[in-house]
């Protein structure tokens, strides 16, 4: 009976102490689930690329979440420390080729060229990956010498996307991009124009 | 009750079970309640920005300007629009503004009302600079003051206004390079490999951001002091990797900063600056760290973005966006960051040894000028057929300059390292970019003596290499 005893004890401890450790891995937030809705899209005929960066600048400081889109506009990360390896943990932010998707203003249907507007709380990432938009994939989207993208324009890996926001002096450009956990989503100066991995991706059909 | 073995040990298997199911349902229960009850996710803050709220503003500024060129200034202005849901009504803000622009940096300054150039994709609201002002002998300066929307918030960019304004100055001399189309694959062999490391978690290793979710990122940035010695910002790992001239085992140093891509720059007295982009909820710092590692303080930058930490003629300098200027940051030794003396910004480096570096890319142009008291005293045009990306490092070595920009198509690119003498190019060589890892975005090349270092990257590593350019200073 001691014997037994013991060892139901041992047992009871270990399991709880892997029970307590394994769950308390599986983070999840409540930021998705509390916040964001999944309404229709509002088209739209009149977008321009003012407009787009307005939609990017109100992500900034907000956070990242590998497969996410939906965010508020408070200027920190709701679910700071998501594991990045797991798009489900229903964290804040987007990612980068989500962030972009949605500033695009652009359809979940691939063959839609046509321009939609996502409200911040409106969680959607769109079906294109980074992949997916340097190889110009969709119907809004085409391919573009990087000598030429102007604002709003994006350089595309196939790992990672980030909209262009302005030039600096140096030859460098402003990146308006969901950059991941440790960053978050936000403006940054980056050298990817000139980088033989990223490619020139343009959204086509701006009113302005 | 007499047990056998079996009995016993079958009783304790059940035991054992039982414990298991209890202790599993029980720790589950207990680590989702924790889990629901930890403050992960606060609610979110519904409340957004008013209509009307400006929320950021662009200027390319023209640093550097030919013989009779035609100057305006251009700016973009964002923000909130009027209606909450964007693209249902407004879609652009009615941003408006002036810029107050002088001849040479002394006297009144003329206001020019900014007005919305329909044609433009970028640069929208424009100024047309008048002639007599662009074309002055002295350059000219300016600064512009940006509001959006009925009520909404005024900014001066840069934020210092007329106590640090933006600076053009004319290059009346500025000697011609032409490099014509560049050929890719000729590249050369670095003189010696002064570091290396495999991608890692060892203490000789250089950590890897990366995963599915990102590309790879690791080897934030690197310096190398008079002595030789090359210092790593190994920033995955949060700590300095540094090799001795001659050694292969770097020394580890650890740094307490966000562990994000940063710039380093190694002072003489062995103070290390590492400089920390912006991240969720916070702006950009500046940390300065003793020689063994010890945080002396950071000062925190109001612009959103900044690019590069150099030492100056008077301490660290930071270059910075949206205004493009540099600026001197004092790191204090308190508690709370420093902030930084936006008024004593302006639009060259400071050099050590005096005087300042101006660079702008402009197209598939670079000009670039060695600057003292605002005026230019050397200054070159570099022309390419093949498309120039950043200027990775402009330094001046003696009566020269030493160049480093990135040649590219869609598919390849290089780096072109460019020896400026007074009558042209003297020396050029290619170099393979080995950016296989994203590091910071102007920290790839460094230049001590007539020595240039790099910053490379490939899928099994990090290194430095060195070439030596054969021109003497």
């Amino acid at each position: 009976m001691r014997s037994s005893g013991r060892a139901f004890l041992s047992a009871l401890v270990a399991a709880f102490s892997l029970a307590v450790v394994g769950t308390a891995g599986a983070y999840h937030t409540r930021f998705v689930a509390d916040n964001c809705n999944w309404g229709a899209p509002t088209p739209t005929s009149y977008i321009t690329r003012d407009g787009s960066a307005t939609v990017a600048l109100r992500a900034r400081y907000e956070g990242y979440q590998w497969g996410g889109g939906c965010w508020n506009d408070n200027d920190r990360d709701d679910s700071p420390g998501d594991p990045t390896e797991d798009p489900n943990t229903g964290g804040e932010g987007p990612d980068c080729s989500g962030f972009t998707f949605k500033v695009w203003r652009e359809s979940e249907d691939k063959s839609n060229a046509g321009f939609y507007q996502w409200g911040l709380f409106r969680f959607v990432h769109g079906p294109y990956t980074a992949a997916g938009f340097k190889a110009g994939e969709g119907a809004p989207n085409v391919t573009l010498s990087k000598s030429a993208l102007i604002k709003m324009d994006a350089l595309a890996s196939t790992k990672h996307i980030g909209m262009i926001y302005a030039k600096n002096a140096d030859g460098t450009d402003q990146i308006i991009e969901a950059k991941g956990e440790a960053y978050g989503t936000n403006i940054w100066t980056r050298t990817y124009r000139g980088d033989a991995s990223y490619s020139g991706v343009r959204r086509t059909g701006w009113s302005a | 009750m007499k047990h056998t073995p079996v009995s016993i040990l079958a009783r304790r298997r059940l035991a054992i079970s039982a414990g298991l199911l209890a202790g599993a349902l029980s720790g589950t229960a207990l680590a989702l309640a924790a889990t629901l009850a930890l403050p992960v996710t606060a609610t979110a803050e519904r409340s957004l920005p008013t209509a009307g709220l400006l929320l950021d503003a662009t200027h390319l500024p023209p640093l550097l300007t030919t013989p009779g060129e035609d100057v305006t200034l251009r700016y973009d202005i964002h923000c909130v629009p009027a209606q909450e849901s964007l693209g249902s009504g407004s879609e652009l803000c009615s941003g408006r503004g002036s810029v107050f622009v002088r001849a040479g940096d002394t006297g009144p300054f003329t206001e020019l009302q900014l007005r919305v150039d329909p044609a433009a994709e970028e640069g929208r609201y424009a100024a047309h600079v008048p002639g007599e002002i662009a074309r002055s002998r002295w350059g000219f300066t300016y600064y512009a003051v940006l509001s959006a929307g009925p009520g909404g918030a005024t900014v001066r960019l840069p934020e210092a206004g007329a106590d640090a304004p933006q600076r053009s100055l004319p290059m009346d001399r500025a000697v011609d390079v032409r490099l014509g189309t560049h050929v890719f694959g000729a590249v050369h062999h670095a003189h010696a490999r002064v570091a290396q490391a495999p991608w890692g978690d060892g203490p000789a290793d250089v950590g890897l951001e990366g995963g599915r979710a990102v590309p790879p990122v690791g080897g934030s940035s690197f310096d190398v002091d008079a002595s030789g010695t090359v210092h790593v910002l190994d920033h995955v790992h949060r700590r300095l990797l540094r090799w001795q001239h001659g050694t292969q085992v770097p020394q580890s140093v650890p740094l307490a900063i966000a562990g994000t891509l940063a710039d380093v720059s190694i002072a003489r007295d062995g103070t290390t600056y590492v400089l920390e982009g912006a991240r969720a909820g916070q702006g950009p710092l500046l940390r300065a760290f003793d020689d063994e590692g010890k945080a002396l303080g950071a000062a925190e930058f109001t612009e959103r973005t900044v690019s590069q930490v150099r030492l100056g003629a008077d301490g660290p300098i930071v270059l910075q966006q949206p205004s493009g200027q540099w600026v001197p940051v004092t790191v204090g030794r308190g508690p709370q960051p420093d902030a930084v003396a936006v008024a004593e910004g302006i639009p060259g480096r400071s050099l050590p040894g005096g005087g300042e570096v101006v660079v702008l890319r402009r197209g598939n142009e670079v000009r670039v000028a060695i600057t003292t008291a605002g005026r230019v005293l050397r200054s070159w045009r570099v022309a390419s057929a093949t498309p120039l990306g950043e200027v990775q490092l402009a330094e001046p070595l003696g009566t020269r300059l030493v160049l480093v920009v990135r040649l590219y198509t869609d598919t390849r690119d290089e780096f072109r390292v460019l020896v400026l003498g007074p009558a042209g190019l003297e020396a050029s060589a290619s170099l393979d970019s080995a950016d296989w890892a994203e590091s910071a975005p102007l920290s790839r090349f460094r230049l001590v003596g007539s020595s240039l270092y790099q910053l490379g990257s490939t899928p099994t590593g990090l290194f430095v290499d060195r070439f030596d350019l054969e021109v003497t200073s």
